[in-house]
């Protein structure tokens, strides 16, 4: 980043209960993505790409398995002396202990740690998204419109835009009105949960949203509108490339499965943009004779001897002679027996697919099939 | 094991086009790896963490793969990894192994540690140090030198180095094979040396200006020092020349071959490139090959090594060959038997076809046109 100190603050602490047994064990951000990635691995890589130097990861639900991904941020080279990354957990202090109650409250009861770190702009940031975005590109324009406040957004269908919390803007992008999953929507700018704040300013919102009783402390629904009713200038930032909120088992199962398009605007494989995630270090996949890989994705330390189409293997799985996975999903450590024969199906780490089992394997059907330890979630 | 110093030895060979811009240790490696990583990994899985590398001259590729030993966890404030460049001094007149190990002895003489376990880069093995290790105290040798018994009738180590043992399994000489006996004890390079002695012989050498190599030295007196042997039955690789080294990267194909090299006693630790998974199109057909990631797959790969970041354009054919790093084999082209180095194009339509007892080689980042 350029003159100007920025911190961002990753909301890393939600649990994402849609995402079923994806989340038993681990936050919504730590859910493996795209072959050998984790969820947040995308919003970190942006961070660091972004260069910005300094980075607060908020955690709460199940942070064992996020923590141990984080480190000290070595993978996304955030091991640094000035600046870095840091988790932030709740914490104890004089009056007991408090979980974060919201978004803007998890950033509230950070603001020992903002005002040391002293920055002009705070940059909130959510871990559960998949893009790639240049955030340096949004400070020169939270900048240059002299905002208090910008929200990224992003143009949606119309029919989709009442699913989404949209953002009402004049001609120039300034926001008029914020309008939270509308009926009949006056626009079809989505908020993507990414907001540029003048530090100053926000400080003063988390302070007087903190007072109001009523308030959920979130910034959706509670401090972006007080802001706006205080008369505080608020912008929209047009984004438009690839964008998605893994919500449910579908959409985690489909945006996985956009990664092998040819034409996905992601560009996974631009290596000027790349996301970094912590390295296994593993040999290299070895598809033995007689084994069919096609239209697929596959990770290291994967031994390969069956048919994989169409599907995504993240990194040392087994898939034995004779087993037939298609338009699956199979997370590490996963050995797929002799025999078996999966479609649509996701399955979770390490797991045992027995010879015997046939998954998804009626033409009609186009559900989705959640493979866990306790068996078989139909979605 | 934190009595042990690692030290890398110079690796040596003929690689042609293969070597002209790197170090021979550097040549790339099953996939992902550099021959340096199985070295600097041996010590890692073993916790020898105090390590000398005798990198050479031509250090670009070194200092960019190895820095500083970070994957190898040899980043240590306490020890860690020393790399030595090549020291041209006019006080010798020549700049060989010995007088660079001689120009770096402080190191040595300031180590708490009392033995040496030095390792020649361009033998590739998963030896197990620490019995090694037992044997070499168990015997209070003052070296402990490892061959493995080889029977090679198809002279593929013709020109190695040969050792022949007295009857008490202690070193008799190591001299040159020249392939008057099919099966032989071939020397890896490989072993203990006590760092007193360690010392000795190195001075001993500079000053009577008999031996140009840690192993000259080691072997000039051999009468005064107790020098052992331990005969080692794995699978190794000892990496001379193009045939060598093709060789060794298709034994990988073998499946034992692959799970020994990259599943027992630790595994290869090397830098990481942060590459996607591999993904292959609607085309792509592959068989009994080993890829790394960041590949861009369409085309038919059979019996092959491919790098990470190797695109294979759609109806391209690659054949028993290895594919380095970034390359790029556009549609069509047909590659049988061939070594590609790094970043290398095959342009549209191109065929490119060695024979599986003479390989063609094409060096670095070339354009290959019709």
């Amino acid at each position: 980043m350029k003159t100007g100190k920025t911190v961002a603050m990753l909301l890393a602490g939600g649990q994402g209960s849609r995402l079923k047994a994806l989340t038993r064990k681990v936050a919504k951000p730590a859910v493996p993505f795209g072959g050998k990635y984790r969820i947040i691995d995308f919003a970190v890589s942006n961070c660091a790409n972004s260069n910005i130097r300094d980075l607060g990861i908020l955690t709460q639900y199940k942070p064992l398995l996020l923590n141990e991904h984080l480190g000290i941020g070595a993978a996304w080279d955030y091991d640094k002396n000035k600046g870095g990354l840091r988790v932030l957990s709740p914490f104890t202090g004089e009056e007991g202990g408090r979980w974060f109650t919201g978004t803007a409250n998890a950033i509230f009861e950070n603001i020992d740690f903002l005002d040391e770190v002293n920055p002009e702009y705070v940059l909130i940031l959510s871990g559960d998204h998949i893009y790639k975005m240049n955030y340096d590109h949004m400070l020169d324009y939270h900048r240059e419109k002299g905002a208090d406040c910008t929200i990224a957004v992003i143009e949606v269908e119309w029919e989709d835009a009442s699913r989404f919390g949209i953002l009402n803007t004049d001609e120039n992008d300034q926001v008029v009105e914020f309008d939270e999953k509308p009926a009949e929507p006056k626009n079809n700018l989505a908020s993507m949960g990414i907001y540029m704040f003048t530090w100053k300013e926000l400080r003063e919102a988390l302070y007087k949203d903190e007072k109001n009783p009523d308030s959920d402390n979130d910034f959706g629904k509670n401090v972006l509108p007080m802001m706006l009713d205080d008369g505080k200038k608020m912008f929209a930032y047009r984004f438009s490339g690839y964008w998605k909120d893994v919500g449910t088992v579908r959409s985690y199962w489909e945006s996985n499965m956009d990664l092998l398009d040819p034409n996905n605007t992601l560009q996974i494989y631009d290596d000027h943009w790349r996301i970094y995630t912590k390295s296994k270090n593993l040999p290299p996949q070895y598809l033995a004779e007689g084994s069919t890989v096609r239209h697929s994705m596959v990770n290291e330390g994967c031994v390969i001897s069956g048919t994989v189409e169409n599907s995504i293997l993240f990194s040392s799985v087994i898939v034995e002679e004779g087993a037939v996975v298609k338009n699956s999903i199979i997370l590490s450590d996963c050995v797929i027996k002799s025999g078996a024969k999966l479609n649509r199906a996701i399955t979770l780490e390490g797991l045992v697919v027995d010879g015997t089992t046939e998954i998804g394997q009626d033409e009609d059907d186009d559900c989705v099939y959640l493979m866990h330890e306790d068996g078989v979630t139909k979605e | 094991m934190e009595n042990i110093i690692g030290l890398i030895t110079y690796g040596r060979g003929d690689f042609g086009v293969l070597a002209a811009h790197r170090p021979a240790y550097m040549l790339p490696f099953g996939c992902r790896y550099r021959l340096i990583d199985f070295a600097l990994s041996t010590f890692s899985n073993n916790d020898i963490d105090n390590v000398a590398l005798y990198a050479g001259s031509m250090l670009r590729s070194t200092i960019d793969h190895i820095g500083n030993g970070k994957p190898w966890d040899l980043n240590r404030r306490f020890g860690g990894l020393s790399i030595f460049p090549e020291v041209y001094s006019s006080k010798y007149n020549r700049s060989d192994e010995l007088v660079n190990i001689y120009e770096s002895l402080g190191f040595y003489e300031s180590a708490v540690e009392e033995q040496i376990f030095f390792m020649d880069p361009m033998t590739i093995t998963k030896i197990d140090v620490r019995e090694v290790y037992r044997q070499h105290l168990t015997e209070d040798a003052d070296m402990t030198l490892i061959y493995k018994t080889v029977d090679d009738k198809e002279g593929r180590y013709l020109n190695y180095d040969k050792m022949t043992l007295n009857d008490d399994g202690t070193v008799k000489n190591i001299g040159v094979n020249l392939g008057t006996q099919d099966v032989f004890n071939l020397y890896l390079g490989m072993g203990f040396i006590k760092k007193s002695v360690f010392l000795d012989l190195i001075k001993n050498a500079l000053e009577n200006d008999d031996s140009y190599s840690l192993k000259g030295a080691m072997l000039k007196e051999k009468g005064r020092y107790k020098i052992r042997t331990f005969g080692y039955n794995g699978r190794v690789a000892v990496i001379r020349d193009v045939n060598s080294y093709v060789d060794a990267n298709m034994s990988l194909l073998d499946r034992d071959g692959f799970n020994e090299m990259f599943h027992v006693n630790g595994t290869i630790l090397t830098k990481s490139k942060d590459e996607p998974s591999t993904i292959y199109h609607k085309n792509a057909r592959v068989e009994h090959s080993l890829l790394a990631n960041g590949c861009i797959i369409d085309g038919t790969i059979t019996g092959s090594i491919i790098f990470r970041g190797v695109e294979i354009g759609k109806n391209a054919i690659i054949k028993n060959s290895i594919i380095m790093e970034g390359a790029i084999i556009e549609d069509d082209a047909v590659i049988i038997n061939c070594v590609i180095d790094k970043g290398t194009i095959v342009k549209e339509g191109v065929s490119l076809v060695g024979s599986p007892t003479n390989p063609y080689t094409i060096g670095k980042k070339q354009v290959i046109k019709r």
